[in-house]
């Protein structure tokens, strides 16, 4: 422990002095006083806006829109309980109850969901039912693939000793990377594009496109960064990534780097995972070690790349990318407008690749097998695989590498096990809570984005949360729609009002409309959100009163009066 | 409405249609400044044609062919061929909604003139898509600030929408960045740092912010003295007589009183900029102290008040003896910033075709 405590020792100066000169450097500063002090201090936020040249109010305004930077004394020893849409189901709201004589406060889902709910307590996370069994555990390693499929993302993931880099090289780690540099960037480019790989943090830009884009566009230094925020209620499969197959993601960024000319890596990770900063240090460190990163990679002249960990502080919206970019510039952390995109002006307005973790640890493989095989994994035309999250009231919860086209009931009922004993499945979340419900009635879909979309819904990062007959699906659209509006950046007016007039209008004590009345205006506000949104976030959140009123009438009725 | 950009020069000239007419435009230009310019009035809460395009209130939005979703015509940059419409039914519709939902997270509507020169637009809006702050009834956001101990600024956030053009402002045109955004979605407040008062931030009262909400929310303490007086309000182009930078006001009065100031937002030199001087220091011109006669010092260093003619005659004097004892130049001139122009005007002849000398100035020469 003496490495710590020289760090909890180190002077205001001494802490500048290590990252001035570095890139991005804001997020990490303010990381190293409140971890030093546990809270950022009124003459902290003064020391650090003189040094860094940001003017106090702005610097202010900034650190208060990070939920997890602590403006209290102590107030980063405090635990941060999840009341997620799961982890309600699971005694979230009792534990933090429990919780409360220690200071403990309530936070978004923490990527956890497949297990007990998480609980934050300064650098470590706990999981458990109540205060007596929490316990820091590591992640889950995914169960064996349940369907025979042919894997990319966990083909080797449950190798021993995978997360370091002798258990890596052990099964083909690090020979895409080597195979690459005999060819030119442009075909490394080229087999990506014939995969057809697309993104997979939600949207599903087509990968290969993205990086031809940052590789013809002028101005350098050109950047990567791994968008590894997971915010999404019910998505945890960056994090198993990341945990027990750091690596893959290392190498998938180091090829990005050789086919787009890049020499900036970031990889910026979401305050909720402070063990999987380190599992990825440890990595980075053994990666540079053996000169896969650095200068002069694999002795080949010119081919450099620094690989940083930037850690964010609790805020969804910095998973949108513009958001991220801000976030990382230390700029306040709202959307950006497109155009122009992140391929031509994304950090510092220079050329970036902006990734997601699964998208990132899908090139090396694909590098070494072949755009055929990649092409071959889906189910029909369908190519490629992706990692689906699935959790709430369901017997295997965990994540699953499915082909694209796999029939949803497959995975619910064969592969994860079906509802538990004695209850019948309501509904599932799509894309997490963005892509609204499907009813257990209606799941007859299969796991990929034209089937889902034909239902009004979407698959997006993948994020599957399941409600069963036990579940009052008004109060779970409540409490999505509570996340969408505490998550609001509130740059814009639709999503800003939005999300909190809906929020009103799905809070079973609140309603004081009539049916009528609450019909006309959850639509008409969804409708504008949808259409007129800066982002995302705000053209997402309506997927949820959408689909409630479309499946769950009854619920409805019970709640508004005629 | 502050007036609409001017066309930018030096770049090629290229062709759209903005509802169904072919409308030439430069390279580079957005939607919003091109349609306004052609008179389409694109309304618009975020938009100040002083600062980037922000993008947030999204009344702006317009219809482009080719593409699903409206777009924010604000920061939207117009390409060749470009068809975009920006008043179909279902835009107008999406603008009254959106109005409706901002109207109703604001307490007051009925905002006095004198409050600040946009702060007019919502209220206008409103009724220009006859509505009002009845629907979608709910939480307010603002909290008021009232008791923000300056004598200039009201922070009324009661009424505040987070368009964000006050802080924008701070930073982009005046580079002061006193205030900012702190917390996020509805929960978003306009602060200075540690929510400090305005006197113990980096304010300098230059009331920029104030002269750009549309709402109200930040007013102007000293005209809002006067909402009670009677008689309308009269605005007098003029030029602020502080310094030298020669920044167009429009003066308010209301009768014979002078009852507030607000820059000229098309005033060349300064773009509806001001500083605190300008903005803000006009009281001397109806201050009871202000002298009405001349007054004449005595022996003892006391003075007693006189008519015009004695005055002028002593002062006449005075000069001529000390140009006749030591020349032409032992006269040096310095007229007051106070002065109106008319009388600078004069100060200078007098001094140049009196004495003979060029030794004439301003005390805000800069
Ligand atoms: C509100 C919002 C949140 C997002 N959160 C994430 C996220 O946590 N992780 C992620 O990879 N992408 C997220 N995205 C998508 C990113 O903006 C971006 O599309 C993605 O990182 C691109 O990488 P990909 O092409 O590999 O998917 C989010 C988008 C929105 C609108
Ligand atoms: S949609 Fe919501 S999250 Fe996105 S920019 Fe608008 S307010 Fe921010
Ligand atoms: S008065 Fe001027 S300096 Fe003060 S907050 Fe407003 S814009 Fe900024
Ligand atoms: S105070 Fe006025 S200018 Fe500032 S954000 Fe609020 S409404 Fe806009
Ligand atoms: S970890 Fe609690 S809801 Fe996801
Ligand atoms: S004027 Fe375009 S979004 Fe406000």
């Amino acid at each position: 422990m003496d490495n710590e405590k020289q760090f909890q020792s180190l002077s205001n100066e001494a802490i500048i002095e290590q990252w001035s000169d570095k890139d991005a450097p804001l997020l990490p500063v303010l990381h190293a006083f409140h971890d030093r002090d546990d809270y950022l201090s009124d003459d902290t936020i003064k020391f650090i806006s003189k040094a860094l040249k940001i003017p106090v109010a702005e610097l202010y305004a900034t650190i208060t829109f990070y939920h997890h930077f602590s403006r209290e004394e102590k107030g980063k020893k405090n635990p941060r309980v999840c009341t997620g849409n799961v982890c309600c189901l699971n005694g979230g709201n009792e534990l933090l109850e429990e919780l409360k004589k220690d200071g403990a406060t309530a936070m978004p889902c923490a990527g956890r969901c497949d297990e007990m709910v998480p609980v934050i307590i300064g650098d470590d996370v706990f999981v458990g039912k109540n205060s007596k069994t929490l316990k820091n555990i590591p992640t889950p390693i995914p169960q064996p693939n349940p369907g025979k499929y042919e894997e990319c993302i966990f083909r080797h993931i449950r190798n021993e000793n995978r997360c370091h880099i002798e258990g890596y090289e052990k099964t083909h780690g690090y020979v895409a990377l080597k195979s690459i540099l005999q060819k030119s960037p442009s075909e490394v480019i080229e087999t990506i594009t014939e995969s057809k790989l697309a993104g997979r943090g939600g949207a599903g830009f087509p990968t290969g496109l993205k990086w031809n884009s940052v590789a013809s566009a002028p101005g350098n230094p050109k950047t990567i960064v791994c968008n590894a925020d997971e915010g999404e209620p019910g998505c945890f499969k960056d994090r198993t990534i990341m945990d027990h197959d750091p690596h893959a993601l290392i190498e998938g960024m180091i090829i990005a780097a050789y086919a787009t000319g890049s020499t900036r890596g970031f990889i910026y990770l979401r305050y909720e995972y402070p063990q999987t900063e380190n599992i990825l240090q440890t990595a980075i460190d053994e990666a540079i070690k053996n000169n896969y990163l650095g200068k002069n990679i694999l002795n080949n002249k010119d081919f450099n790349f620094d690989l940083q960990i930037r850690r964010g502080a609790g805020a969804y919206i910095c998973g949108e990318e513009g958001s991220l970019l801000n976030s990382l510039e230390g700029k306040h952390p709202f959307p950006r407008n497109k155009p122009p995109f992140p391929v031509t002006h994304g950090f510092e307005d220079l050329p970036t690749v902006v990734n997601n973790v699964e998208t990132l640890a899908s090139v090396a493989p694909v590098i070494r097998k072949g755009a055929e095989w990649y092409q071959s994994l889906g189910i029909g035309d369908l190519p490629g695989t992706k990692v689906i999250s699935l959790s709430g009231d369901i017997q295997k919860p965990g994540n699953y590498e499915v082909p694209f086209g796999l029939p949803l009931k497959t995975l619910l009922n064969d592969w994860a096990g079906g509802a538990i004993e004695g209850q019948t499945i309501r509904a599932v979340t799509m894309a997490g809570l963005s892509g609204g419900f499907l009813s257990g009635e209606d799941l007859n879909v299969s796991l990929d984005e034209p089937s889902i979309r034909s239902k009004g819904s979407f698959l997006g990062a993948g994020g599957i949360i399941v409600f069963d007959d036990r579940r009052n699906m008004f109060e779970v659209a409540h409490q999505a729609m509570q996340f969408f509006a505490h998550e609001s950046c509130g740059k814009c007016f639709p999503c800003r009002i939005g999300t909190q007039r809906l929020t009103e209008r799905l809070d079973p004590n609140k309603i004081e409309i009539d049916l009528e009345t609450w019909t006309n205006e959850v639509n008409e506000i969804g409708e504008v959100m949808k259409a007129t949104s800066a982002c995302g976030l705000g053209m997402a959140a309506p997927n949820v009163t959408e689909s409630l009123q479309k499946y769950f009438h009854d619920t409805i009725n019970t709640y508004v009066k005629k | 409405m502050i007036s609409p950009k001017e066309v930018p020069p030096n770049s090629r000239v290229l062709t759209m249609s903005i509802d169904d007419e072919p409308v030439d435009f430069r390279d580079g230009e957005t939607i919003y400044d091109i349609a306004n310019r052609c008179r389409r009035e694109v309304p618009s809460l975020c938009y100040d044609p002083r600062l980037e395009p922000f993008g947030a209130c999204r009344l702006c939005v317009v219809d482009v062919e080719g593409i699903k979703n409206p777009v924010a015509s604000c920061t939207t940059k117009a390409t060749d061929g470009m068809v975009v419409r920006t008043k179909t039914k279902t835009i107008e519709k999406y603008r009254k909604t959106l109005l409706e939902m901002v109207a109703s997270e604001n307490r007051n509507l009925d905002i006095n003139q004198l409050s600040g020169y946009s702060s007019q637009e919502l209220s206008e809006l409103l009724d220009q898509y006859s509505t009002d702050n009845k629907r979608f009834i709910g939480k307010t956001s603002g909290k008021s600030n009232k008791d923000d101990k300056n004598p200039f600024i009201l922070r009324d956030y009661d009424n505040c929408i987070s368009c964000y053009r006050c802080v924008r402002v701070c930073a982009e045109q005046e580079g002061d960045h006193a205030i900012n955004i702190i917390n996020r979605g509805f929960q978003t407040q306009i602060s200075t740092e540690f929510g400090n008062d305005l006197r113990d931030s980096e304010c300098t009262f230059c009331g920029q912010c104030v002269q750009t909400c549309p709402t109200g929310a930040l007013s102007d303490k000293k005209a809002l003295r006067a909402k009670e007086s009677p008689g309308e309000i009269k605005k007098t182009r003029s030029v602020c007589p502080y310094c030298g930078v020669g920044c167009a006001v429009d003066i308010l009065t209301k009768e014979t009183k002078v009852v507030g100031i607000q820059p000229a937002m098309d005033g060349p030199a300064n773009e509806g900029a001001l500083c605190i001087k300008g903005q803000y220091a006009f009281d001397f011109v109806s201050h009871p102290d202000r002298l009405k006669k001349p007054m004449i010092r005595q022996d003892d260093g006391s003075f007693r008040e006189s008519e015009w003619e004695e005055a002028l005659q002593l002062a006449a004097n005075g000069f001529q003896e000390v140009a006749d004892d030591y020349g032409r130049h032992s006269v040096y001139g310095i007229a007051s910033g106070r002065a109106p122009h008319e009388a600078a005007y004069t100060m200078q002849k007098f001094i140049r075709s009196n004495f003979g000398t060029n030794y004439i100035d301003n005390c805000s020469r800069s």
